[in-house]
């Protein structure tokens, strides 16, 4: 069989898998060889499941020759952000306290994944503690843009985004407490999805690897229908996961091709206006005109607390974080880098009565999303404002564009997390997915937003918009 | 700040130096003033956001 790297994405792969036409065996080998040639000039896998991952595949492929096929991700390869648990394979958080722990459990995300029968090819790099959006990450190295080895990859799932950006395995799970699964989506040219706060259970995820309130388990892949199956076998209820979800899980692929005339769509405008390049916008302007070319109808909204979220966001998961850090800080303090190390510090000069008050005032602003996602179906904004900026300059501390030099980091955190953290804020679902390119010929991330529980509707524009654009149809060229 | 930082500290065995608890006593007065902006809202009827419990 010769596996057609043309077709490489799960909903092109499953049937053929289904009818036989192409081996689990074969798959699986094809993608641990492009991941074991690629790697080591992107850096995106800390650890390769080779081994396992054979022995998956020769269990998936003899289930589907005795006609017990699983579904559409039977045989499928996927990798997981290394702050997943997954049991019997060592699991970082990118970090150096956890280098040697090997948990003896899967998160529930694997596990479900396991069950639908995909192959785990291993744990992919990520930002120290999940606590950055470059993958710069002093412990495990720098994870490198598959569409320029010079740029940074974005983060904190960068390995998961460069994975299924350069196609060394299908589909990623990562984490998302700030901008950690559609800020490396948007910069690697994919689709990244955080789902709505609760949809899927984090159980399993690193505690301390994203606050409690603001973390959510997130689905990186190539295309939005892929987003969608991977979203079916992971989404759902889980008694293990306190502050999942007990809501209906739909049929999420049905809503993948359906008309989108008449959806009301708002312009998201706010505190990151001032931080959005001319390039972006002008990108941003393009994908606004091909929604309207779509039917959809588009005005500008905003809501009138919009500017309290980064307080809110920058309190709330701070202080949430050097909780879980709690026990560490007091016996390992030294296993930190000094940035992160000083950042948990920092934040536990924090008052609990401010810790309240941002709680206080999250509600303020939850509520009036819920009222203006009455108005609207869906929001839009770029996901990130700014192009993606090089490994040096983020090395360096600044970002650059319209002649503009900036501190890529202040007291609100990333400047490339402000538009992606109102929706931590407000647990609503956001997907990413390319919206064009840079002059510098680095991709540039369309955000989308929707109310709560309605990934549906998430799905039927960005399909929609993806189709219409066909951004999603450019690849990399790896380095030979 | 600094002073109660350097109770941090001790507390928990950090061993900063004084450039190290100049730097974050830096960051915590950046953030300090970030939050005053909580405090600025009109808060009075509004209970914290204790989880988002999310309903369809």
């Amino acid at each position: 069989m010769a596996v057609d790297a043309a077709a490489a994405t799960i909903s092109e792969l499953a049937p053929l898998l289904r009818r036989k036409k192409i081996s689990p065996v074969e798959l699986i080998q094809n993608y641990l060889e492009k991941a074991k040639r690629f790697n080591p000039h992107l850096n995106a896998y800390i650890t390769l499941t080779e081994d396992q991952a054979l022995a998956d595949a020769a269990r998936a492929e003899r289930e589907i020759h005795q006609g017990q096929y699983r579904g559409p991700l039977h045989g499928i390869p996927f990798s997981i952000k290394d702050n997943l648990s997954t049991a019997g394979i060592r699991t970082t958080a990118g970090s150096k306290i956890l280098a040697d722990w090997v948990p003896d459990f899967d998160a529930s995300a694997v596990q479900r994944l396991k069950d639908a029968g995909a192959i785990l090819l291993g744990k992919t790099n990520m930002h120290e503690w999940a606590l950055g959006g470059t993958t710069i990450n002093p412990f495990y190295g720098t994870t490198h843009n598959p569409w320029n080895l010079d740029y940074i990859a974005g983060g904190s799932s960068g390995g998961s985004a460069a994975a299924v950006a350069a196609e060394l395995c299908l589909a990623s799970i990562g984490t998302d407490s700030a901008q950690s699964v559609r800020n490396p989506a948007s910069m690697c040219g994919i689709v990244g999805l955080k789902p709505t706060y609760g949809r899927v259970s984090q159980y399993g995820t690193v505690a301390g690897t994203g606050a409690y309130s603001t973390n959510h388990t997130g689905i990186l892949t190539r295309t939005v229908e892929d987003c969608a199956v991977v979203l079916q076998a992971i989404a759902g209820h889980d008694p293990k996961d306190p502050l999942s979800a007990n809501a209906p899980v739909p049929n999420f692929s049905i809503s993948v091709g359906k008309p989108v005339r008449g959806i009301k769509v708002g312009i998201l405008r706010g505190y990151f206006d001032e931080f959005i390049a001319q390039e972006v916008a002008a990108n941003f302007s393009q994908a606004v005109a091909a929604f309207n070319s779509l039917g959809m109808e588009t005005e500008e909204v905003t809501t009138p607390h919009l500017g309290l979220i980064p307080a809110i966001k920058v309190c709330t998961s701070r202080v949430e974080n050097a909780a879980a850090h709690d026990p560490y800080l007091r016996t390992k303090a030294h296993e930190y880098s000094k940035a992160t190390l000083h950042s948990y510090i920092s934040a536990l000069l924090t008052p609990a009565a401010t810790y309240v008050m941002a709680q206080r005032a999250r509600r303020i602003v939850c509520d009036e999303f819920d009222d203006l996602l009455k108005r609207v179906q869906l929001l839009i904004l770029p996901t990130i404002g700014f192009p993606v900026p090089t490994i040096e300059q983020c090395q360096e501390g600044y970002v650059e564009f319209d002649g503009r030099k900036l501190p890529r980091q202040d007291a609100r955190g990333g400047l490339e997390s402000l538009c992606c953290i109102p929706f931590n804020v407000t647990g609503l679902p956001a997907i990413s997915v390319c919206c064009g390119f840079s002059k510098s010929g680095m991709p540039i991330g369309l955000l989308i937003v929707a109310g709560s529980f309605q990934e549906p509707l998430l799905f039927q524009a960005a399909y929609a918009y993806e189709r219409e654009s066909e951004w999603h149809q450019r690849r990399p060229t790896l380095p030979v | 700040m600094e002073e109660q930082l350097r109770k941090i500290d001790r507390d928990y065995g950090f061993n900063l130096s004084d450039e190290e608890v100049q730097t974050i006593a830096r960051r915590a007065a950046e953030f300090e003033s970030l939050f005053h902006c909580l405090y600025e809202v009109d808060l009075s009827d509004t209970a914290p956001l204790l989880k988002l419990d999310k309903r369809p």
